[in-house]
């Protein structure tokens, strides 16, 4: 946003207050802002999305550090933790070796719940090559694997806990531990939302709930509470305490929130000095915008039946999931900077009994609305600049447990990536023979982290918060952009 | 099973692995350089300093405070008028408003002991403990339930939080409320209060069922240690799980030494009542961890104070074999209170500044280490450390001494309906000055306007509506939440509570869910509990505005008010808006506000024809009133 639109932002709040005290408020403020040191333009966005003192102190953070290749992501996020042999990591071994136990070669393994000694399990369906690159993908994602030369498997995943929320946490924050800021508030701290009637980083949580670790997920830990994920619904209340109560009309909102501006501009009007006052007004604009916005952004009747069959709305399996994924194309088209969603309840693909049930239901779920989206993407001129990260938090153990499920696997998966700055039709780094652990090229958590906000124009190492004595990142210590597999 | 093969690689990788680790612990001594920091130097009672204006002064804050601001050449702005004094002083003690009657009372109490005996009454009241406990609860990063993915229940943490709101409202003394919550079982063997109060030690995040039960006491062992050093000595030792501090002297062994303090513990005891820390009587051997890593057992250490604050080489008790309490944290307790420890006062009388000033006079109010600010008044900060300890801990004596300072008691802005013209050019003429030479207002020539937390934003709307329940004490109140957060949480895991008018109840006895923040107190920056609060953010965001306006509570508690007023003035339209100001904003509406709201109500109903409706366009303006700045901001 540049000089011009704040400006007219401002001149809007001000008419519509009809009370000119703010003018010379928001003046004093901008001055204040502006001894800070930051430009104007994520000026403009924290004057809007309201800022708390820290996060001034630390605006020169937004904005890129270098040429973005991509502006936005969709995160669409596996919970439970899908198998990568099953569906993106072939390993002829595992047939080969199937109802064996694990060779002694491996060594030992820490497991969750002790399946080390199992017999190895076969991949359930084929994988088989597609596309023009050959790329493997399972029979079970059939919609999928016809984009394959789209995608860039990352076959070398791995990251440190065989539980489900240190994982979950550390998928989202960097860290195993609960309540440090996740990958989406550090982006919204870092380039702030391309939209001023919405937050930059929206979360659509699984309707059947039961997150493991729940909502620090998505947490800002100790970023300002702005940054922290906006969970969004499908339907008539799509954020939380959007609209009042029925029997109070548009009208007699408007009129309510005109009178609070009024008596908040007479408020400041004795207290020209507090930037804060003056931000809390502009809060309420927001709000007030947001209440119109967002109904429109989950309105889907002026999509057309096409675009909806494409998603599969409408059919049984994939209506809910294919609405979500419909939903986060119209909030990145709307320039929402992050869009999380979740696929999988509190069970969701964390197939421990049966892989082939469990599985093939979360395939069935997922695979025609994610085909849907990246084809939607890419005819409405998104997909250039928009990244799409699919992935769970870990993935599944080569062994069996209870004879047809798999127990977690935080030591070698797959996670692909697709869009705005990445190659498609390509695997990057291997498991060892058997998908047990990564072994070639291998990609932490860290280094993903490092590479999708390399995408984004973001310097890790760069991107920082200074809290409680230390510069705080997403990396921590660690991190490798892997360049191998940029467009 | 694994073969002998097998099983012989691995020993042989531990063996190499613990041999590499095993090396001679290096640590660097301390320099006379680093014992210089301002915040480790020794605790000297200073002389309060002389002032030019020594008319000004109320106490000897005063005299800190004004010789400062002298020598910057401001001058503060005079005091608050007194309904502006009274909102103050009631949120910030108490955490409520005043009520109607109270603010007739003290307008009008022309005694020249009316604020403190206010001070006194607030004081003495229980909504005192309720209120103060909140702040200490966000240090002790207190929940009712584990967190992570289970997020269980702990059904007697409760008991804590009622502990610390008795403590603190029967005036335990300090040194003895900080001993109870790090030795209570040892100082006090068989007394179920003082076991009760250790539940500070172990309120954090936990998972009972992590893989390995190793790893599991290894992360909270790392959180308690790092908790005592950011809560009593300001330091942020945590960073020196991993490796040496970057910045201050507190090397790698420092902090496994403070740990085994806690090492001998047996965590997470329940006892009939609580769950609860208990003494082993086993002291197993403590070891620095590489990296931080808990399967990475490094060089041995011996239970010690870190060394910076350890002037004095106090030794930490080796546990005999007959004793049954192993005394390390009965050591560490009074180690931390001693009367000349440089840290454990200078810390907490900083951060009980900023709780009633806004900022610390360190800022960084739990990093008081190289990298954390230098204080504004370091003799005021040394003179309240040392005051303290004269005053026997006695903590509401220290709140006493703070509120009827003069500094407390100045206006926030240059402009009182008390003052006469030429005395608010005169403020307008300092507070321009303040805010161009001073715009952090560090050297006090005004007072800090404060934004209020969540929960006395609650309780304030069902204050003003007359519904705020009485009844204190007991296990957390689930109140209803919407569908759509209920929806997201585990079953089971809010039951909401059957009793309606527990929902009413202050917010200090809301249930604490872990994974779950009460949605207003969410949007109004409440701590998140994993790790200790010194200070909470205050941030300004559309969601405050769409929980205010439209959520079920504020709309109820906008009828709410309604109905009070109308049952206690009735049919009087002008009465009904003035009792609807005092409820809310402390004070009468001026003619222009009443024409605002006549004309506001007027339009509100236009078009509306029964009373019923008549009543809907009130309950739009009550509702107003809750979402002003005025309302949670306090002058």
């Amino acid at each position: 946003m540049d000089d011009v639109d704040y400006n007219h932002a401002e001149r809007k709040a001000i008419l519509e207050d009809g009370a000119m005290s703010i003018e010379s408020a928001t003046r004093s403020r901008r001055e204040f802002l502006r001894r800070g040191g930051c430009g104007l333009g994520a000026v403009a966005l924290a004057a809007l999305l309201g800022e708390d003192d820290r996060a001034r102190a630390a605006s020169e953070q937004r904005g890129t550090h270098f040429a973005p290749r991509a502006r936005r992501v969709i995160y669409l996020f596996m919970h439970g933790g899908p198998s990568h042999v099953d569906l993106f990591d072939p390993k002829p071994e595992l047939a080969k070796y199937a109802g064996q136990p694990l060779p002694e070669s491996y060594g030992m393994v820490m497991t969750r719940r002790k399946v080390a000694a199992n017999p190895l399990l076969a991949a359930v369906w084929p994988l088989r090559p597609r596309g023009e690159s050959g790329l493997e993908v399972s029979d079970m994602l059939p919609e999928v694997a016809a984009l394959a030369d789209d995608l860039c498997v990352l076959r070398g995943c791995h990251g440190d806990s065989v539980n489900h929320p240190q994982s979950v946490y550390q998928m989202n924050t960097g860290t195993v531990l609960m309540g440090k800021p996740s990958l989406g508030s550090w982006v919204s701290y870092g380039l702030g939302s391309e939209n001023e009637d919405m937050p930059a980083f929206v979360v659509m949580p699984d309707p059947g709930g039961g997150l493991k670790g729940g909502p620090p997920a998505w947490g800002n830990g100790f970023l300002p509470a702005t940054h922290q994920g906006t969970p969004l619904r499908p339907g008539a209340n799509p954020i939380l305490y959007l609209r009042p109560p029925p029997e109070i009309s548009g009208e007699r909102q408007r009129a309510t929130l005109d009178f609070i501006q009024q008596r908040n501009a007479e408020h400041l009007a004795a207290r020209q000095d507090d930037d804060q006052l003056a931000a809390r007004i502009k809060a309420y604009e927001l709000a007030f915008r947001m209440q119109a916005a967002a109904p429109e952004l989950v309105e889907l009747a002026h999509e057309t039946e096409e675009t909806r069959r494409l998603y599969g709305i409408g059919e049984k399996e994939t209506d809910e999931f294919g609405t979500r994924c419909l939903l986060a194309r119209r909030l990145v088209e709307r320039g929402v900077r992050f869009v999380q969603l979740y696929a999988g309840d509190t069970n969701g693909w964390d197939a421990h009994n049966d892989v082939a049930k469990n599985h093939g239901q979360m395939c069935r779920r997922t695979d025609k609305p994610i085909a849907g989206l990246l084809q939607d993407l890419k005819r409405r001129g998104l997909w250039n600049d928009t990244l799409v990260i699919w992935g769970g938090e870990f993935g599944r153990m080569p062994m069996s447990e209870s004879g047809t499920g798999r127990d977690h696997n935080p030591w070698g998966y797959s996670m692909w990536l697709a869009g705005g700055g990445v190659r498609g039709g390509m695997a990057y780094g291997a498991t060892d023979p058997l998908g047990l652990r990564a072994e070639q090229n291998k990609v932490h958590v860290h280094d993903l982290h490092a590479t999708i906000l390399h995408l984004l124009g973001l310097d890790h190492t760069r991107l920082t918060f200074f809290h409680n004595g230390r510069d705080e990142r997403l990396t921590d210590v660690a991190g490798r952009v892997v360049t191998e597999i940029l467009a | 099973m694994l073969n002998l093969q097998a099983f012989a690689i691995i020993l042989l990788t531990a063996a190499v692995a613990t041999a590499d680790d095993t090396a001679t612990l290096r640590e660097d001594p301390i320099t006379d350089g680093e014992r210089d920091h301002w915040a480790f130097r020794p605790l000297v009672r200073p002389m309060p300093p002389d002032v030019g204006d020594s008319a000004w002064p109320r106490n000897p804050i005063d005299q800190f405070i004004l010789a400062r601001l002298e020598q910057e050449q401001l001058a503060p702005l005079p005091p608050a008028d007194r309904a502006t004094l009274l909102r103050r002083v009631s949120f910030d003690l108490i955490g409520l408003p005043p009520t109607p009657e109270e603010i007739a009372a003290f307008v009008a109490d022309d005694s020249p002991l009316a604020y403190e005996r206010l001070v006194d009454r607030l004081l003495a009241s229980t909504a005192y403990g309720e209120r103060w406990a909140q702040h200490w609860l966000d240090l002790a990063r207190f929940a009712e339930t584990d967190g992570f993915e289970h997020d269980k229940l702990r059904p007697e943490a409760w008991r804590y939080r009622d502990w610390v709101i008795d403590a603190l409202n029967r005036d335990l003394p300090l040194d003895e409320f900080i001993c109870l919550q790090i030795a209570g079982d040892e100082l006090r063997p068989g007394d179920p209060q003082a076991a009760i109060a250790t539940g500070f030690l172990i309120a954090g995040p936990d998972m009972p069922d992590l893989n390995l039960q190793e790893e599991r006491r290894h992360n909270v062992l790392n959180a308690i240690t790092a908790t005592v050093g950011s809560v009593f000595l300001g330091l942020q030792i945590g960073c020196a799980q991993c490796h040496d501090h970057k910045y201050d002297p507190i090397s790698q062994a420092d902090f496994y030494r403070l740990r085994a303090v806690f090492e001998t513990a047996e965590l997470f005891k329940t006892r009939p009542g609580a769950r609860v820390v208990q003494e082993s009587g086993v002291a197993p051997v403590s070891h620095l961890m590489v990296r931080g890593d808990f399967r990475r057992p490094g060089p041995v250490v011996e239970a010690a104070f870190p060394r910076i604050a350890n002037v004095w080489g106090d030794e930490v008790l080796t546990p005999g074999a007959s004793q049954p309490m192993s005394g390390r944290r009965t050591a560490l307790a009074r180690w931390l209170t001693r009367p000349d420890h440089p840290l454990t006062t200078r810390v907490l009388m900083n951060w009980f500044w900023q709780q009633h000033f806004g900022d610390g006079l360190c800022r960084t109010s739990s990093d008081f280490g190289v990298m954390g600010d230098s204080p504004s008044h370091p003799k005021l900060l040394d003179w309240l450390a040392t005051e303290l300890v004269a005053q026997g801990w006695n903590l509401k004596q220290m709140h006493r001494l703070l509120v009827t300072s003069a500094t407390y008691r100045q206006a926030s802005r240059a402009g009182s309906p008390e003052w006469s013209d030429e005395q608010t050019r005169e403020a307008q003429s300092r507070l321009e000055r303040s805010l161009a030479v001073d715009p952090d207002n560090r050297w006090l020539a005004r007072m800090n306007r404060r934004r209020l937390e969540g929960e006395a934003i609650r309780d304030a709307m069902l204050a003003a509506a007359g519904r705020l329940s009485e009844s204190r004490g007991g296990p957390g109140v689930m109140a209803p939440l919407p569908p759509e957060v209920q929806g997201a949480l585990l079953a089971g895991h809010w039951k909401t509570s059957p009793n309606v008018e527990e929902h009413r109840r202050r917010s200090v006895y809301l249930f604490v869910r872990r994974n779950l923040r009460y949605p207003l107190f969410e949007a109004f920056d409440r701590p998140d509990t994993q790790a200790s609060c010194p200070r909470r953010a205050t941030s300004t965001t559309a969601p405050q505005a769409l929980v205010l306006m439209n959520s079920e509570f504020a709309v109820a508690a906008a009828q709410a008010l309604v109905d009070q007023v109308l049952s206690d003035v009735g049919s009087d339209s002008t009465a009904r808006l003035e009792l609807i100001y005092r409820r809310t904003l402390s004070r009468d509406p001026s003619p222009s506000e009443l024409d605002a709201a006549r004309q506001f109500l007027q339009t509100q109903s236009a078009g509306l024809d029964s009373a019923v409706n008549n009543q809907a366009a009130l309950v739009d303006f009550c509702r107003a009133m809750f979402n002003l700045n005025e309302f949670v901001y306090v002058d």
